[in-house]
């Protein structure tokens, strides 16, 4: 082999070496599936094991402390404790006092690692609810929360209904010969038989993967297919393109419906539980905001706050949504999309500052609507807001209006603070800063609490107000 | 056996090192005093023109203040040279050790460019930037305050810019935006809310 050609291969090779390197070098995640929330857990990888961060894997979950004593992470999780010593395989909670993890428990700058392996196992222990780990594409399920569905060929027209026990919203993609509808955020699972073969002029086969972060549905397709979701969400049917498929149900009998009035009375249309109020947590990942402390950041802070802030309100029965859960990254436009999309009537971005006292809320600093500009007015993304500005005014001198009368210093005004500008629904950003002079006052659980308190009694109080608006 | 005449010669050697470690922890210590210092010397540098009103809109922290402070002074004809003197007055004044709204050692405004009578771009050094405080209020106060200070040299000046070392920046800290421009009558309006 000539010496050029022989170095050519080489580099070749080390460059193929070089991107698998940076492809495997992205970050893995496990996506958890639980009633409360959906969430993504990083992995680490020590000694070629994975790992996961017990505090985030248990946060969203329920009332969660924990204390780390030298080498030792003692867990309260809803009132049961659990114990886990630094590089043993021993742990104990309170009903079983010896049991043991695949691998060592890691400790890392005083955060707690399990192997992803245990997971199934450990967290029936520690909050009595039932898990399943499907460790390839790295799912969680917690809680039962699987959605299994079943698949139908129907005839004349041909058409494949796939019905699920709950509502679901698959990112559509059609091609020429094949239909896939990808399921990013619900817990949809095989049923066993996950590939099938049909002979029928419409249809030659569907499949059913699970995907990281998701599962992907396959329609193999003979001709130009169409897919309509109907029965609120809970059937999504794949059909020839030219034959308009069946009316969702309620609608007025047509002929597709009857052809097969089973399918269209099969579920009750159920109208789909809208939040009232999106909670955002400011930063996350390596965006951390202001650092208080070595070991107190912003968002760390917020999303603290964030999580007080939704049990407040599901206390006081108002249905919240947040944008993260963990400690993950979004962008600005990410947030808005979020909110934009959410049907809620209120968001609330959350930050923490150690410069002045008390609470702040922030509405955009976008100019009011023109004159005959209504909510669907076509507006550049910078100012979408505008249209929903009288609202967002409301919703922050009602909210500081209550952080007033429960005694906290309180103010509202304007900034230029994205995304605020860009969110098609009365928008408000709340920063929280200590009553004295220390930071050290955000990270702690009383003072949270009682402005998680004060901020939920605003919010709930504009309730009927905004949702009357919308 | 070392030679006496050795032992003088690394005695002397050592002393010498001894003496030039001093000496360099002097110079070190002098270094941080004076870029610690309340303002360099191309803030204070003389300006010749006429004598007249020069209104700063000062931060308070503490407070959540804008104070509008007005004092007389020799000010440039050219209306960029004369935004760019208030706003070096007025982070001159924040770069005191005793300011209500401190900002970090280095803060500086290259340049103020006006592209018409209405626009005007602002453009900080990075230092600026990158030892602000962190957080809505302390990012929302500096930017109020440098666009209202700019309002009262430039009375026709309807919005404002910032760069940072002549690039676009996401934010002045992680907050408050620096993407666009902003309405110099919106911050007005905005200011109401501050005492």
């Amino acid at each position: 082999m000539p010496k050029a050609h022989s170095i050519s291969v080489r580099s070749t090779i080390l460059l193929l070496v070089l991107l698998a390197a940076g492809f495997a070098a992205a970050p893995r995640r496990i996506t958890v599936y639980a009633p409360q929330a959906n969430y993504q857990v990083d992995i680490l990888v020590r000694d070629g094991v994975d790992y996961v961060g017990l505090t985030d894997l248990l946060e969203p979950l329920g009332r969660l402390e924990s204390r780390v004593d030298g080498a030792k992470l003692t867990l309260v999780f809803n009132g049961a404790a659990a114990e886990f010593q630094d590089g043993k395989r021993q742990y104990r909670t309170s009903a079983n006092p010896r049991l043991d993890l695949p691998s060592n428990f890691l400790m890392v700058d005083r955060r707690g690692y399990v192997p992803a392996a245990s997971i199934a196992q450990l967290l029936p222990r520690i909050t009595s609810l039932s898990a399943e780990f499907h460790a390839a594409p790295r799912r969680l399920f917690v809680g039962a929360t699987q959605l299994r569905f079943s698949a139908e060929l129907r005839h004349a027209p041909s058409r494949l209904v796939l019905s699920f026990p709950a509502p679901v919203n698959p990112s559509t993609l059609i091609e020429k010969s094949r239909v896939r509808l990808i399921f990013r955020r619900e817990p949809v699972v095989g049923t066993g038989g996950d590939n099938t073969s049909y002979s029928d002029p419409f249809l030659a086969g569907t499949s059913f993967t699970e995907i990281p972060g998701g599962a992907e549905f396959v329609a193999n397709v003979l001709q130009l297919a169409t897919v309509s979701i109907g029965d609120g969400g809970r059937t999504v049917t794949i059909a020839v393109a030219a034959v308009p498929a069946p009316p969702p149900a309620g609608a007025p009998a047509a002929t597709g419906a009857a052809a097969n009035p089973a399918a269209a009375g099969q579920h009750p249309a159920v109208p789909r539980s809208r939040p009232f109020v999106i909670l955002d947590a400011a930063h996350g990942g390596y965006e951390t905001g202001a650092v208080f402390s070595p070991t107190l950041q912003e968002k760390s802070v917020n999303l603290a706050l964030a999580r007080r802030l939704q049990k407040e309100l599901e206390a006081r029965g108002v249905p919240v949504v947040l944008t993260r859960v963990a400690d993950n990254l979004l962008t600005w436009d990410q947030r808005a999309v979020s909110a934009n999309t959410s049907h809620a009537s209120l968001y609330v971005a959350l930050h923490s500052s150690s410069s002045g006292h008390g609470v702040r809320v922030y509405t955009a600093l976008v100019p009011v609507a023109q004159p005959g500009q209504s909510n669907h007015s076509f507006l550049p993304w910078e100012l979408a807001q505008s249209p929903f500005l009288e609202q967002s005014n409301t919703a922050a001198t009602a909210i500081a209006a209550e952080c007033g009368a429960e005694g906290l210093p309180a103010r509202s005004s304007a900034a230029p603070l994205r995304p605020l500008n860009s969110v098609t629904l009365a928008a408000v950003a709340v920063e929280i800063a200590p009553l004295g002079a220390a930071a050290d006052e955000l990270g702690q659980a009383e003072y949270q609490q009682k402005i998680a308190a004060a901020l939920a009694s605003g919010i709930a109080s504009l309730r009927a107000k905004l949702e009357t608006a919308q | 056996m070392i030679s006496r005449k050795l032992q003088y010669m690394i005695a002397l050697l050592v002393l010498a090192i001894l003496g030039m470690g001093f000496y360099l922890v002097h110079l070190k210590r002098k270094a941080e005093s004076i870029s610690a210092g309340p303002v360099s010397q191309a803030l204070t540098a003389p300006v010749t023109g006429p004598t007249e009103e020069m209104t700063l809109y000062l931060a308070n922290d503490e407070e959540n203040a804008l104070r509008p402070i007005t004092f007389s002074s020799p000010l440039p004809t050219d209306p960029g040279e004369r935004g760019r003197l208030a706003l070096h007055t007025l982070i001159a004044r924040y770069l005191q050790k005793d300011s209500t709204h401190p900002l970090g050692a280095g803060a500086e405004v290259h340049d103020v460019y006006l592209l018409d009578s209405a626009s005007a771009v602002v453009n900080l050094n990075a230092a600026f930037a990158e030892t602000h405080r962190s957080g809505v209020e302390v990012e929302q106060l500096t930017v109020f305050s440098l666009v209202r200070t700019l309002k009262a040299q430039l009375p026709q000046l309807t919005r404002v810019r910032f760069l940072v070392d002549g690039k676009t920046r996401d934010t002045l800290a992680g907050h408050i935006d620096l993407t666009g421009w902003i309405d110099v009558a919106m911050v007005a309006e905005a200011s109401k809310e501050l005492k």
